[in-house]
């Protein structure tokens, strides 16, 4: 047994400490290759970005004009959060090769998406929390947390391996948001009448999401994802 | 959505009634002269009634007549003082609708101006968390001092006066105007605070102060950057904050005089990154009003007239 620290010139010259693969302590049964290249992985984190942005600027034109102020206060970390999503994207960025002013870049995959975003935004007047919320908190954010799981259970699990960080972290926080979406809404449509407008906006909202694509533009689905 | 809103376009729910804006916007450009500031607010004494019915401030419309915001709004907190409780939760109050009102002007500032660089959209992001659980923080202390929202009326005159449609002049009105008398009260209720051993009180309002002179220091920040390499727009940037200040110094109640109610939190704003010039200045700004004498003066008139009407009334209806 070589009793060498450090490895010499010839064959005899090697150091005594065992061989183990890069995925063996802890055992990492990751493979190489995924299903986006750095040019798709680029856009897609740009089209996050879009969503993420867009989102975060709604919000803030809504705090002003719901009366609820317990949703305004709520509203106010989500919108920080978002922003801190948006901001970790664009640093994303410049690591896929788009160059160092792309940290505030944001793309839309479509126009019918960027319709479709605008369309989250219209509700305006203070008798429509319900459509605003329900909009973001049973629309969007749900729609945003599949395709970012999607996105890292397809992404190639090692050379993405920071985006996936970035998405892993968004989800969690996504999920909270969800949650507080979901009680204030629960809260807020407590008989027929408004639990009616809550599935109607989430409806004709899903629809729209349905045609336009979603964030990236291809109808990406948890079956489609599975096959 | 529309960009850019009214401030009647507000959203409350139902426990809170609104305040004319036009009652502190007269106070700031009062003149030192007793009997103008007197026949100025007789003139307003109808919808100042009109508007305290109902509400925790009537006691005190009460006893003190169309005048009481110049008696409140001019003594300092003094925790020995008539009415001690009223006037502490009417300040306890006005911070609340004012934290509101910079949550909604900072969240706007978003939506108002999609194409801002992002790190001035960012910098408004945080200031919505803050301003938010600042929100929260008042509503505990409100209860806290036995208070609850909606007590008293708002005057929603902070997001007038500082809503620009100009982003330079938002932050200037915002983060420097809204945002600098903050610093100003904070300070001042920490020092009540200190008086009366409210420990929840100091440590909590500390926090906020702490988080208000970040916001400061991006309103600061994003008025030379908007206004970099454009003098002109500089200068009505800075006219607008003059103004927005001499508001806000409600007659000289916030200011350096020596009987400012309120006075100026020197070291605060110059850790938040104004100069000893813009010091010098708000100094000169807010001084320029009537004095407390003069004030004092026209309280105790109207409080007089108003007693008098109010028993020749009862007298004549028995």
């Amino acid at each position: 047994m070589s009793e060498r620290m450090y490895p010499g010139l010839t064959q005899e010259e090697r150091t005594g400490f065992a061989p183990y693969s890069a995925f063996d302590i802890p055992a990492d049964l990751r493979e190489l290759h995924g299903r986006y290249d750095v040019e798709a992985t680029a856009l897609r984190v740009r089209n996050f970005r879009y969503a993420e942005e867009w989102m975060m600027m709604m919000m803030g034109g809504w705090i002003a004009t719901i009366p609820e102020i317990p949703v305004k206060t709520g509203l106010g970390k989500v919108i920080w959060e978002t922003a801190q999503a948006a901001d970790e994207l664009g640093k994303r960025l410049p690591e896929l090769r788009c160059g160092r002013k792309s940290l505030e870049a944001s793309e839309a995959p479509n126009t019918a998406f960027a319709d479709f975003v605008q369309e989250v935004s219209n509700p305006e007047t203070p008798d429509l929390t319900i459509e605003k919320l329900s909009g973001v908190f049973d629309v969007l954010i749900p729609h945003l947390v599949e395709i970012y799981e999607i996105h890292n259970r397809e992404t190639d699990a090692i050379c993405d391996a920071p985006t996936i960080a970035i998405l892993e972290d968004m989800v969690r926080r996504k999920h909270q948001h969800i949650q507080w979406g979901q009680e204030v809404l629960d809260a807020l449509c407590d008989d027929a009448e408004t639990q009616k407008r809550r599935r109607d906006r989430a409806d004709q909202l899903s629809g729209l999401l349905k045609e336009s694509g979603g964030v990236t533009g291809v109808l990406e689905t948890v079956q489609a994802s599975l096959n | 959505m529309k960009r850019f809103i009214d401030h009647e376009e507000l959203a409350r729910d139902s426990r809170f009634i609104r305040q004319d804006a036009a009652q502190a916007n007269v106070i700031s450009s009062l003149p030192d002269d007793v009997e103008t500031v007197v026949n100025v607010f007789e003139q307003f004494g109808p919808m100042i009634e009109a508007g305290v019915r109902g509400t925790s401030a009537e006691p005190l419309f009460e006893e003190l007549g169309p005048g009481f915001m110049l008696t409140v709004l001019n003594e300092p907190l003094d925790p020995e003082a008539p009415a001690a409780l009223s006037r502490l939760l009417l300040r306890m109050h006005g911070i609340f609708v004012g934290e509101l009102q910079a949550l909604e002007g900072a969240a706007r500032s978003l939506w108002d101006f999609p194409d801002a660089p992002w790190e001035f959209k960012m910098n408004m992001a945080r200031q919505c968390w803050d301003e938010a659980r600042h929100l929260q923080i008042f509503e505990k202390l409100l209860v806290h001092l036995g208070g609850h929202v909606g007590m008293y009326p708002e005057s929603t005159f902070l997001f007038e006066a500082c809503c620009s449609e100009d982003p330079a002049m938002r932050v200037a009105g915002v983060n420097r105007g809204l945002e600098g008398l903050a610093c100003d009260v904070f300070r001042d209720m920490i020092r009540f605070a200190d008086k009366t051993g409210d420990e929840v009180m100091k440590q909590a309002v500390d926090f906020v102060l702490a988080d208000e002179i970040t916001h400061v220091r991006f309103g600061s920040e994003w008025v030379k950057e908007f206004t970099k390499g454009d003098p002109e727009h500089l200068k009505r940037t800075q006219d607008f904050r003059r103004e927005v200040d001499k508001r806000f110094s409600f007659g000289g109640a916030r200011s350096d005089r020596e009987d400012a109610a309120i006075p100026i939190a020197r070291e605060d704003r110059l850790e938040a990154g104004f100069t000893e010039d813009e010091l010098q200045e708000l100094s000169e700004i807010s001084g320029i009003g009537p004095s407390k004498a003069t004030l004092t003066e026209a309280a105790q008139i109207l409080r007089d007239r108003y007693h008098e009407t109010r028993d020749a009334q009862k007298e004549e209806a028995s």
